[in-house]
């Protein structure tokens, strides 16, 4: 078990480095020039070239990644957005809580939801609530969370627009997880009003996840609810629901975990849409933002935490299978 | 859930301007920005020497009293308001105008920061500046200028505290501090940037207590919260958000002749658009009216050269060339046959991705622009690329033709004129005569209107260079789009400036509303 995570976990780290490495070249080979961008309609030639000189921009890209790479094992950081003054460390601190709250409180929906829809699909498969959860799931993933969005707002008028607090709310934090700090430090008025600014983008965001989950759990289940052992317990005389929760279910758990896993991971890498929608300042915005002008430093650190991210819950993901499947546990490669 | 949670309202604001834009300010030192986003922060934070009148582009005294010129019109003295101070305490005196002039102008200034000086062109004509007594400052010009007094009326001619540049240094261009109606209270990136009134104003405490700016990126959202009363004010609303919040009961819109241009520029470096009837025939095909209703839900003002219309110096006399497909047909036809390029012709038309003010809808624009060509013999290739990388390409002259556009910077037909036409402004990183117009006689005409101080000399040159870029027609001016911004009945107060620039220092709310 210790070599296998051992294992996993130097590929991991390889995979991230390869991912950094990616991700910067494939800025500097977009035709955009940062400087330039910085300048606007109001470009000075020679302070352009100046720039571009003192950033040390106008080198091979090779030359660069070295410069950066010795940078960082000298100073220790990734460096400060050039557009303004914050370093990329804090935009990081500002916006990845704000990613993280918001997609575990999406998640917290779509999970339990789409298993008891593709549960109940499952059972009564090719009956009206498989046509409806199968219905519903096919809605969550074609309409588009902008107008969803839009939608929610209009249909529950009292619920905040946007942001992640009240703006007549001030409160002194020592991190962005506004939630879970408050609750931490008892500060029971901000967790409800922040709560409360997560419930629309929440139920937006969960949308997608949500039919995605549905129809794997459907497929899943209806494999199992096939499979000969089923058809034995039945034959036995088990409580249906007993033959469901605890005969099947546990069996088809493993690509709904699968499934859950990369939904997460891919909502952690932040949600572009949703967040422009409700005005959410999480970590897609500021990313997208950063790809758009070239804010170098801020694209290499923001994808050097997605990697880390997308590695972690994979080894995460492997370790539960290896939980969750008692075959895996005795496989001689995971000793 | 979500029914109890909506029982409790969010606690209302009172005294709180609560202003929902479309994005956030990237740094607030006046020196080193040039998006919008940042100016209207900045704005009402900082003062300038001089300003504009409430209602018109007139330049008044500001922080300035009064100035005198010498004869020659190299020395410009001004004498400041006495008793004026900084949001810390620092007062104003001729030291604080003389740093915050000398950072646009001198070398690697020990209060600059950043190397980034969008505007630093525009001093370049100060030689220097000094401190004559406490509230005496004396400019020396390198020749006579007469848009140096404009160009002090810029955001980035603000005058900033020595003292909290000194001890903040970098720290300053998020923690600003000038002399303004409002200073910096906090500010979380992305969530809500605050600004609080300064009591000690010179023009009095603003009736505001606070001044909340809010990026929202949907515009729709801007509507709603609009609607809701969540936000007070917005702007870079697209006209047809616009239209309908005009007819809600609670809503004002207000609006201003912008002064803008949006253009089609023809690259004369590009045979056969480097033959004027080419141009021409281009220009004839254009019914503008018609692009403005289709592309601008008819909230534009065709455009005839490219000087806004509200500018005095604009020339009255010329008549745009009609739509008349006949006319450019033979135009066409006459070039034709004298450089004997093939029909029908090709040609690349560059497009910005993203919408800018004067050229709200640039794919329907750009659509609009291959359907008028055809019947010319013009097939057009529509090429969009992300915004600054557009503007990039212009500069360098990758295009044949392009949508391109300019907004003032200080209300001065200079700042027109000179900056989209002259050769000087041709180059690759930047350039901003993306037309690559090269006319020695209008080159002339511009750089004397720089340097005449007497108006109506000064008009007369600009008329005279409008006639001539009129018959060479580098350009297709195509509309001076107008700026509208949405608010709320209960702010009273409020005018909307010629510039488009939102000045919030005579805004309030009405007490007794949401």
């Amino acid at each position: 078990m210790i070599a296998f995570i051992a294992r996993r976990a130097v590929l991991a780290l390889l995979t991230t480095f390869v991912a950094f490495a990616a991700a910067f070249v494939a800025i500097r080979a977009l035709p955009n020039n940062p400087v330039l961008a910085r300048f606007g309609q109001h470009a000075v030639p020679e302070q352009v070239v100046a720039k571009m000189d003192e950033l040390g921009w106008d080198r091979p890209v090779w030359r660069q990644f070295i410069d950066f790479l010795v940078d960082v094992a000298a100073t220790g950081d990734l460096g400060e957005s050039f557009f303004y003054p914050e370093r990329v460390v804090d935009g990081l601190a500002r916006t990845f809580p704000a990613t993280v709250e918001l997609t575990l409180a999406a998640l917290l929906i779509a999970v339990p939801l789409g298993i008891v829809a593709g549960v109940a699909a499952a059972v009564w498969h090719n009956r009206w609530p498989d046509y409806l959860c199968m219905a519903g799931a096919l809605v969550g993933v074609s309409v588009p969370v902008f107008f969803l969005g839009i939608l929610l707002m209009v249909a529950f008028q009292n619920m905040p627009t946007g942001g992640r607090l009240p703006l007549a709310m001030s409160y002194d934090r020592s991190t962005e997880f506004i939630v879970l700090e408050s609750l931490l430090r008892g500060r029971w008025d901000v967790a409800a009003a922040a709560l409360r600014h997560l419930c629309l983008p929440a139920l937006a965001l969960s949308s997608i996840p949500t039919a995605v989950v549905a129809r794997v759990a459907r497929s899943s289940m209806l494999d199992v609810l096939g499979a000969d052992y089923v058809r034995t317990a039945r034959a036995k005389g088990s409580a249906p629901q007993r033959v469901v929760f605890r005969h099947a279910l546990p069996n088809a758990s493993i690509p709904i975990a699968n499934i859950a896993g990369l939904q997460l991971g891919q909502l952690l890498s932040g949600a572009v849409l949703t967040e422009s929608v409700f005005n959410w300042p999480g970590m897609g915005t500021y990313l997208v933002a950063a790809v758009q002008r070239s804010d170098y430093n801020v694209v290499q650190g923001g994808v050097l935490l997605v990697a880390i991210v997308f590695v972690t819950l994979n080894l995460a993901l492997d370790v539960l299978y290896v939980l969750l499947d008692p075959r895996l546990r005795h496989a001689p490669g995971a000793q | 859930m979500l029914g109890v949670m909506s029982a409790c309202a969010p606690p209302k604001l009172t005294g709180t301007l609560v202003y929902a834009r479309g994005g956030e300010s990237d740094q607030l030192d006046p020196i080193h920005v040039d998006t919008g986003e940042s100016v209207k922060v900045i704005i009402n934070v900082f003062d300038t020497l001089v300003t504009y009148a409430d209602d018109s582009t007139e330049l008044v005294p500001c922080l300035a009293e009064s100035w005198d010129t010498s004869d020659d019109g190299l020395i410009w003295t001004f004498h400041l308001r006495d008793g004026v101070s900084f949001h810390d305490d620092t007062a104003l005196d001729s030291e604080a105008v003389v740093v915050s002039i000398e950072r646009l102008i001198v070398p690697d200034h020990p209060l600059v920061f950043d190397s980034v000086i969008p505007y630093a062109p525009d001093f370049s004509v100060i030689e220097s500046v000094r401190a004559v007594d406490r509230l005496t400052v004396e400019f020396h010009l390198r020749e006579p200028s007469a848009v140096f007094l404009a160009n002090l009326a810029m955001f980035c001619a603000s005058i900033v505290s020595p003292t909290a540049l000194e001890s903040q240094g970098r720290g300053f261009s998020t923690a600003p501090v000038g002399t303004g109606p409002f200073r910096m209270e906090h500010w979380v990136r992305d969530q809500q940037l605050v600004l609080k009134a300064f009591d000690a104003h010179w023009r009095g405490r603003p009736q505001l207590d606070r001044l909340v700016f809010v990026p929202v990126r949907e515009s729709a959202v801007r509507g709603q919260q609009l609607q809701r009363g969540e936000a007070h004010f917005a702007d870079d609303l697209p006209p047809a958000e616009l239209d309908k919040l005009a007819a809600h009961p609670e809503i004002e819109v207000q609006e201003v002749p912008g002064m803008n241009v949006g253009y089609l520029a023809m690259n004369a470096d590009r045979p056969p658009l480097d033959d004027r009837r080419v141009r021409q025939a281009v220009w004839h095909m254009i019914d503008k009216q018609r692009l403005i209703d289709v592309a601008y839900a008819g909230q534009a003002a065709p455009a005839i050269n490219p000087l806004p219309r509200t500018m005095p110096a604009w020339h009255d006399g010329l008549v745009d060339r009609a739509f008349d497909v006949e006319e450019a047909q033979g135009l066409f036809r006459e070039a034709q046959q004298d450089l004997g390029f093939s029909a029908p012709l090709e040609l690349e038309l560059f497009v910005m991705a993203t919408p800018r003010p004067y050229m709200q809808q640039p794919q329907e624009t750009a659509a609009f622009l291959k359907e008028s060509l055809r019947p010319l013999g013009i097939e057009l290739r529509i090429v969009t690329s992300e915004t600054t990388l557009h503007f990039k390409r212009l500069s360098g002259g990758e295009h044949q033709l392009a949508l391109a556009g300019w907004s003032t910077d200080n209300a001065d037909p200079d700042n027109f004129l000179y900056a989209l036409l002259d050769p000087d402004n041709i180059n690759d990183h930047g350039g901003n005569n993306v037309c690559r117009y090269r006319n020695q006689t209008v080159h002339e005409l511009l750089i004397e209107a720089k340097r005449t101080i007497d108006a109506d000399k000064r008009i007369e040159l600009y008329r005279e260079a409008q006639e001539l870029i009129f018959a060479d027609a580098p350009m297709v001016p195509l509309v001076h789009t107008k700026v509208r911004v949405a608010h709320r009945k209960e702010l009273r107060g409020y005018q909307l400036h010629p510039t488009g620039l939102t000045w919030m220092r005579a805004a309030h709310i009405e007490d007794g509303q949401p």
